[in-house]
């Protein structure tokens, strides 16, 4: 199981997965099937971009039947603190292990741009919320019938402002036990945000760097301008223009990057713009 | 001060089906918005009027949420009774007093948008989210309920790029908010961790 393997140091591979946007989760599991076996868990989205689709507890629980372990992802944004932990005590009676918590993007940026932006708790309250689950108690400190056990972890930016890194080190000491980056590009840079990680709670702190493989120049732009905390460095951009078979290159980048991070953090979290179809060949040539 | 924002006109024109209508505008925040002073109310006039209303009064209160006596505005103002509707150019707080106090039909002129101010002759907006439990003090006197869309009280979210927030327009408040402690020399207030807000101390009536 993921929570095993990476606390035991070995090098972890997980991979999103979004639920349907409707009742058939055909697509979902054809999409899951491509990476079976290749990844040690798929990440199940929470509504993300604040685009509406299936609870992550039901494909997270229909991914599970078919012999998947998952990390559920939870925002903020759409819960206060009464249907945050009714959700975690249902996620642990289904058999959920794995969460890893988030902000959410704001509700205007998705497919009900009117929805009330709730974020009653933020990610470190969050945090701090599912360890007193685990410890037995609720929020306002009443005892549970059974307790949580659930393995939480938190998101970052990798390149951090000295404010968000205050930030991290809050979720550290919230109960973050392993962090998943956004998409990383320059491993070079990746030494420092460990470096943090560490200072903050310690090597137990276990690090999943980001990985989105890149497609043509296309991809490189949308994800600059459109995705925060993402830099696709210039260098990476003039080999995809200059590349007579960006597709091809971009795997092989991709593989490049998993390479250099091996050494570096804990497991990488491949998170494709579109389809999982290249996630095993870049694994595979990344020697995983 | 109350921030609000004019109503596009055709849906004031839309709502306000009555044809007999008396205009109160605000001498208070609407005004200094320009958005429910003299001249304000005298536009919306000439506006109804063309429109084919029968504008019967109009008059600027000096506050339209502070009214001592609807009685004594009635004898100063005698042609509300004429009206079968009153347009109120004021924020919600201003309407909602007159409605608790005047026998009509109230309709408001203006959208009431958050709790802002004015500085150096500039509307600034949302500077408080009035949660009723300030301690403002913590974040060098930003307040990221009221500032930040998310109402993050422990940092950033990771959504703002190049210092400019995810929600809209607006800089990051947590940047400000940092530059602000560094310069007061309290950056260790950063590191303290919040706990979610009391809720119940919200907009609590006595």
């Amino acid at each position: 199981m993921i929570r095993e393997k990476l606390l035991s140091g070995k090098f972890t591979i997980t991979a999103e997965i979004s639920p349907p946007k409707g009742t058939d989760i055909s697509g979902m599991m054809k999409e899951a099937g491509m990476i079976k076996d290749a990844v040690d868990a798929v990440c199940v989205t929470d509504n993300q971009r604040a685009i509406m689709r299936m609870s992550p507890v039901a494909a997270c629980c229909a991914l599970m039947r078919e012999g998947f372990d998952t990390i559920m992802h939870l925002t903020c944004r759409d819960r206060n603190r009464l249907a945050l932990q009714s959700e975690l005590l249902g996620a642990a009676s289904l058999g959920i292990k794995n969460i890893i918590v988030m902000s959410g993007d704001y509700p205007t940026k998705g497919d009900h741009p009117g929805a009330k932006p709730v974020y009653d708790l933020d990610s470190v309250q969050l945090l701090d919320m599912i360890s007193r689950l685990n410890n037995g108690i609720d929020l306002s400190g009443n005892r549970l019938e059974g307790k949580t056990e659930f393995f939480a972890g938190a998101v970052s930016n990798t390149e951090l402002t000295e404010v968000a890194i205050m930030k991290l080190e809050k979720k550290i000491k919230s109960g973050a036990r392993f962090i998943i980056t956004q998409a990383v590009f320059d491993p070079g840079k990746f030494y420092e945000f460990r470096d943090h990680v560490h200072d903050a709670g310690g090597e137990q702190i276990k690090i999943i760097a980001g990985i989105i493989p890149l497609r043509s120049r296309k991809t490189a732009d949308f994800l600059n301008s459109n995705i925060a905390g993402v830099k696709v460095p210039d260098d990476m951009i003039n080999r995809l223009t200059s590349s007579s078979d960006p597709g091809a290159l971009g795997i092989e980048m991709a593989a490049e990057i998993i390479k250099e991070l091996r050494g570096i953090c804990d497991g990488v979290h491949i998170m494709p713009v579109g389809t999982h179809e290249n996630t095993r060949k870049i694994l595979e040539m990344a020697g995983l | 001060m109350i921030i609000s924002r004019q109503k596009e006109f055709k849906d004031i024109l839309k709502t306000v089906e009555l044809r007999n209508i008396f205009i109160i505008g605000c001498g208070k925040c609407a005004a200094k918005q320009h958005l429910g002073g003299e001249p304000e109310v005298l536009e919306m006039k000439k506006k109804l009027a063309r429109s084919g209303k029968n504008v019967v009064g109009s008059t600027v209160l000096s506050s339209a949420c502070n009214i001592a006596s609807w009685d004594d505005v009635l004898n100063q103002n005698p042609d509300i009774k004429k009206a079968e509707a009153l347009l109120v150019m004021s924020c919600g707080g201003g309407v909602s007093i007159i409605s608790s106090v005047a026998e009509k039909a109230v309709y408001p002129a203006l959208d009431t948008e958050s709790l802002g101010g004015v500085c150096r002759d500039t509307i600034v907006l949302e500077q408080c989210g009035m949660c009723g439990d300030c301690d403002i003090w913590l974040f060098g006197g930003l307040c990221p309920v009221g500032q930040c869309p998310k109402s993050m009280r422990n940092g950033p979210c990771g959504g703002a790029v190049e210092g400019k927030c995810e929600a809209d327009e607006r800089k990051c408040v947590w940047d400000e908010i940092h530059r602000k402690l560094k310069s007061l020399g309290r950056l260790e207030l950063l590191k303290e961790i919040h706990n979610p807000k009391d809720h119940s101390k919200r907009g609590r009536r006595k």
